[in-house]
């Protein structure tokens, strides 16, 4: 089993000593906070271990990293990426793929909300 | 939990005002109720746009498409709702308890009007299970439904990953969602090892990369083709 105390402190000094190349490392601690509190929502412990949540953080970074490399693979062949690529990807994962065509969905109505607003603003200030 | 718990309280408070109570049907949502709702919505619609840009699509959308709407006792209902067209696909998935909806206090509940499939009985099939909620459920069920990767790091890693600077907007929204099922899956796949390993306490690193293993022979996870060598 691998030490994972040794491998985080590695890391993170790898990390902090190329700032310059920063796009190209990946830091690691970048989604603790809100992991924390997703593995929570999901049923882990109010204060899950931190070295669960680098690992959990590990697996993610892994998983979006190949999903964004196929769906790459995919939309080469359509000239350039797209959300269409990634739904294409969990298309047999039907819980994955309807809760991405609702948000989705979600996006189009606040997308619309947000402009019918501004639009009501606007009427306001020319009334007055 | 451990830290950001004002949010979540200061979230408590501002919604506490209104008890969901009223367990009335669709009548309620067309019907305009007193001003305090009005005013609770006109209030909340500013706060919420602003805060929640990245709870947006976890939680609902902003109140701003019926200003009129009151916010109150409808929002209960439309917060089921939305939670339920998101609990109804989210919840096959996830076999935990919370098949119930009833964050109505904390989360941002705005989204007067949505249009989710069988609306009025998933609405009150929620209503009913929310409302008997234990404490710790409830916090849980918040964690849940608040709880998202950011939009930023996230866009951040794809460009990294990708090379390309084209990340639309709906492309982090998605990868977020997916990643966020996937930490799901993950977590309580980690649980039923732990129960069958009868053990108990916070989750170890044995049992989530057991549950790992599990979702790869299960093939819900992406295989490399080219092996991974330098990490």
């Amino acid at each position: 089993m691998s030490n994972p105390s040794t491998g985080t402190s590695s890391k993170a000094k790898v990390g902090s000593s190329q700032p310059a190349e920063a796009s190209f490392k990946r830091k690691r601690g970048v989604f603790q906070k809100d992991l924390q509190h997703m593995m929570y929502g999901f049923g882990d412990d109010a204060n899950p271990l931190p070295e669960t949540v680098t690992l959990v953080e590990d697996i993610v970074v892994e998983y979006v990293t190949d999903l964004a490399h196929k769906a790459q693979d995919i939309g080469s062949k359509r000239g350039k990426l797209s959300v269409e690529d990634f739904l294409y990807l969990i298309r047999k994962d039907t819980p994955k793929l309807n809760r991405c065509t609702e948000l989705l969905s979600m996006q189009e109505e606040l997308k619309q909300a947000r402009k019918a607003f501004e639009v009501d603003e606007e009427k306001l200030a020319t009334l007055e | 939990m451990k830290q950001s718990k004002d949010p979540f309280e200061a979230a408590l408070e501002e919604q506490e005002e209104s008890p969901p109570d009223c367990p009335v049907g669709e009548d309620e949502l067309n019907s305009q109720t007193p001003n305090e709702a009005q005013n609770q919505t006109d209030g909340g619609q500013n706060i919420l746009v602003d805060d929640d840009d990245d709870d947006d699509y976890d939680g609902l959308g902003p109140t701003m498409k019926n200003p009129s709407h009151p916010s109150s006792s409808s929002t209960p209902k439309l917060h089921s709702a939305s939670v339920n067209a998101r609990v109804a696909a989210a919840v096959t998935n996830k076999n935990k308890e919370y098949d119930d909806d009833e964050e109505e206090e904390n989360v941002d509940v705005e989204l007067s009007k949505f249009p989710s499939s069988a609306d009025p009985t998933k609405m009150a099939k929620m209503q009913a299970i929310l409302s008997q909620f234990t404490e710790d459920q409830m916090s849980r069920y918040e964690s849940f439904r608040r709880s998202a990767l950011q939009k930023s790091n996230m866009r951040r890693l794809l460009v990294s990953i990708t090379g390309s600077q084209k990340i639309s907007l709906p492309m982090t929204i998605v990868v977020c969602g997916i990643a966020k099922m996937f930490v799901g899956e993950l977590v309580e796949k980690a649980r039923m090892v732990m129960t069958e390993r009868k053990e108990s306490g916070p989750i170890r690193p044995c049992h989530i990369r057991e549950a790992y293993r599990r979702l790869k022979l299960e093939g819900k996870v992406p295989k490399r083709s080219v092996q991974r060598l330098f990490r």
